[in-house]
C-alpha cells in the first residue's frame, strides 16, 4: 500500500520551506475563486434549514421562536464548514486530482523528478497549506453569510423581527463556535490536497485512470470530511 | 489583481466578518459607556457569563464574570460565596441607588436566566463603579422539593402516630357538620313562622323607633332638654319630707306626709 507512505511524505514536506508563489496562487484559486460558488450555495442550505426547522417546530410544539437560536447553532457547528468543503472537495479535489493524474499519464511528473525537485514539495505542500487556509477562510464566510441569509428568510418567510433573530441566536451561539467552525474548516480542507494526490500520483494509466483518478478523490474526500466531521465535533462537544 | 491582493483581501473580509460577528454577541462592545458592579451571591441560579442585566426589564448590559470567592466577606460581616461581575450602561446607572434589589430571573421561551435590578429610591445614596452589593439569592428548587418531600414524611408520621385520634376528631367534625346543617333547616323552617316573623317585624318598629328617639335626644334641642332636667334634679335634691313639711307648718297646712 501506498497510502502510508504517501501520508508520510505529505507530512514532511509540509515542514519545508514553502514554495510562496505556487501557495499564493492555489489559495486564490481556492477562496477567491471558489467564494461565489460556496456561498451561493450555503446561502440556499440556511435557507432551507430555516424553513425546514420552523416547519418542524410548529408540527411539534405550534412554535417557531428557537427556530433562529437552533439554525445559528447548526450553521455554525455543521453546515457553514462541512458544505463549504464539501463544495471545495468537489470543485478543488477533482481538479487537484485531474492535474496531478494528468501530469502523470504525461510524464510531467517524471520530468520534475529528473530536475530534482520534489514533486511533494512542488506540488502537494502548497496545496495542501492554501486548502487548509482557503478552508479554514471559507468555513467563516459561509458561516456568516449562512447566518444572514437565515437572518433575512426568518424574517421574511417566519415573520420574526430582527431582535427576535438576534436573542435567539444570543441564548443558544457563543463566539468561540466561529473559531471552531475554521478549525473544522482546516482540518477539512487539508485532506483534500492529499487525498486528490494520492489518487493522481498512483492512480491508473491513460485517460481513463485521469477520469478514475478525479471520482475516487471526489467521492474519498467527501466521506473522510463527513468521518473526520464526526470525530471533530466530539472533540468539540467537551468544550461547548 | 495579483493573487496576493485577492488573498489579503479574502483575509480581510474574514476578518471584518469575525469582528462584526463578535459585536453582535457582544464580546467587542467598543462604543458603549458602562461601568461595572460586583453582585455577591451564595446561589447564582444558573446564570451565565453572558446572561442579560437588566433595569426595570430594560437590557442594559451582561455578566462579564462569574467568581467563586469562598468565604468572602461583605462588609455587612456577611460571607458569601459567589461574586458576580456585571457591567451596566451609564444612562441605566443612573437609576441604581444603594438600596436597589438584584433578583436572578427567569425570560424567554426557554426560560434563560437574567439579572433583574431594581432602581432604588430617590433618596439613597448613588452607586460607586466596582462596589460589591449582595443580591437576593433565588429560591433553590432543590431545596424546596427536599423540604417538601421532609414534610410530607413528618405529616405522614403524624397521621400513622395519631391515627384514632384523627379519625375520631373527623368523625367528630362530621357529626359536627350534620348538627349544623339540622340546625340550619331548623332556623330556616323557623323564619317561615308568620308569628315570629310578626315579632321580628315589631322588633324592628321598635329598634326604628329607638333610633329616631335616640336621633332626637342626641339633637341640640334634646341636649339642652337634658341638660334642664338634670338642674332640676340636682335642685330637688334638698327636698325631702323635713323640708317639705317645714314648708307646710309655715303655711298652716296640717298634714300627714310619708
Amino acid at each position: 500500500m501506498n497510502l502510508p507512505k504517501h501520508l508520510a511524505r505529505v507530512f514532511l514536506s509540509l515542514f519545508q520551506k514553502l514554495h510562496l508563489g505556487e501557495f499564493f496562487r492555489q489559495l486564490e484559486f481556492i477562496g477567491w475563486r471558489s467564494l461565489p460558488t460556496v456561498l451561493f450555495c450555503v446561502s440556499f442550505a440556511a435557507m432551507v434549514t430555516i424553513l425546514e426547522s420552523a416547519f418542524h417546530m410548529k408540527m411539534l410544539i405550534q412554535n417557531d421562536a428557537l427556530v433562529p437560536g437552533f439554525a445559528a447553532l447548526l450553521i455554525l457547528r455543521e453546515l457553514g464548514a462541512v458544505i463549504a468543503c464539501l463544495l471545495l472537495a468537489s470543485r478543488v479535489g477533482a481538479g487537484y486530482a485531474a492535474e496531478i493524474a494528468s501530469m502523470r499519464v504525461t510524464e510531467q511528473l517524471d520530468a520534475l523528478k529528473l530536475l530534482g525537485i520534489d514533486r511533494y514539495w512542488y506540488l502537494v505542500a502548497p496545496r495542501t497549506w492554501a486548502c487548509a487556509l482557503g478552508g479554514a477562510l471559507l468555513s467563516v464566510l459561509a458561516c456568516l453569510v449562512c447566518l444572514y441569509a437565515a437572518f433575512i428568510i426568518s424574517q421574511v418567510q417566519l415573520g420574526q423581527s430582527s431582535a427576535s433573530f438576534l436573542a435567539g441566536m444570543h441564548a443558544f451561539v457563543h463566539f468561540q463556535d466561529i473559531f471552531l467552525a475554521a478549525i473544522k474548516g482546516f482540518c477539512f480542507g487539508a485532506t483534500i490536497p492529499v487525498i486528490a494526490s494520492y489518487y493522481g500520483f498512483f492512480g491508473a494509466d491513460g485517460a481513463e485512470g485521469v477520469g478514475q483518478a478525479t471520482t475516487k478523490s471526489v467521492v474519498a474526500s467527501s466521506v473522510t470530511i463527513i468521518i473526520i466531521d464526526f470525530v471533530l465535533t466530539w472533540i468539540f462537544s467537551h468544550f461547548y | 489583481m495579483s493573487s496576493q491582493i485577492k488573498v489579503a483581501l479574502l483575509f480581510i473580509a474574514t476578518l471584518i466578518g469575525v469582528v462584526l460577528f463578535g459585536y453582535t454577541l457582544g464580546v467587542f462592545q467598543p462604543f458603549l459607556n458602562q461601568n461595572e458592579l460586583v453582585v455577591a451571591y451564595n446561589f447564582a441560579g444558573g446564570l451565565e457569563v453572558g446572561s442579560k442585566v437588566r433595569v426595570m426589564g430594560i437590557p442594559v448590559g451582561s455578566v462579564k464574570k462569574i467568581e467563586f470567592a469562598p468565604g468572602h466577606k461583605l462588609p455587612s460581616g456577611e460571607e458569601v460565596q459567589l461574586l458576580v461581575h456585571v457591567s451596566i450602561q451609564k444612562d441605566a446607572w443612573k437609576t441604581l441607588r444603594q438600596d436597589s434589589g438584584f433578583f436572578i430571573n427567569l425570560a424567554g421561551v426557554i426560560g434563560e436566566k437574567y439579572l433583574e435590578i431594581s432602581p432604588g429610591s430617590e433618596s439613597a445614596e448613588p452607586l460607586t463603579p466596582g462596589q460589591v452589593l449582595r443580591g437576593e439569592d433565588p429560591p433553590r428548587i432543590d431545596q424546596l422539593i427536599s423540604q417538601s418531600y421532609g414534610l410530607a414524611g413528618k405529616a405522614l408520621e403524624f397521621f400513622n402516630k395519631n391515627e384514632g385520634s384523627v379519625i375520631e376528631t373527623i368523625e367528630t367534625m362530621n357529626k359536627l357538620a350534620v348538627n349544623l346543617n339540622v340546625l340550619m333547616k331548623q332556623m330556616n323552617k323557623t323564619s317561615k313562622n308568620q308569628d315570629l316573623q310578626g315579632l321580628l317585624h315589631d322588633m324592628r318598629t321598635l329598634s326604628s323607633n329607638l333610633a329616631y328617639f335616640s336621633d332626637k335626644m342626641r339633637s341640640p334641642e334634646g341636649e339642652k332638654t337634658l341638660k334642664l332636667v338634670n338642674t332640676l334634679i340636682h335642685r330637688l335634691e334638698g327636698l325631702d319630707s323635713k323640708a317639705i313639711h317645714k314648708f307646710l307648718q309655715e303655711e298652716g297646712i296640717k298634714a300627714k306626709l310619708f
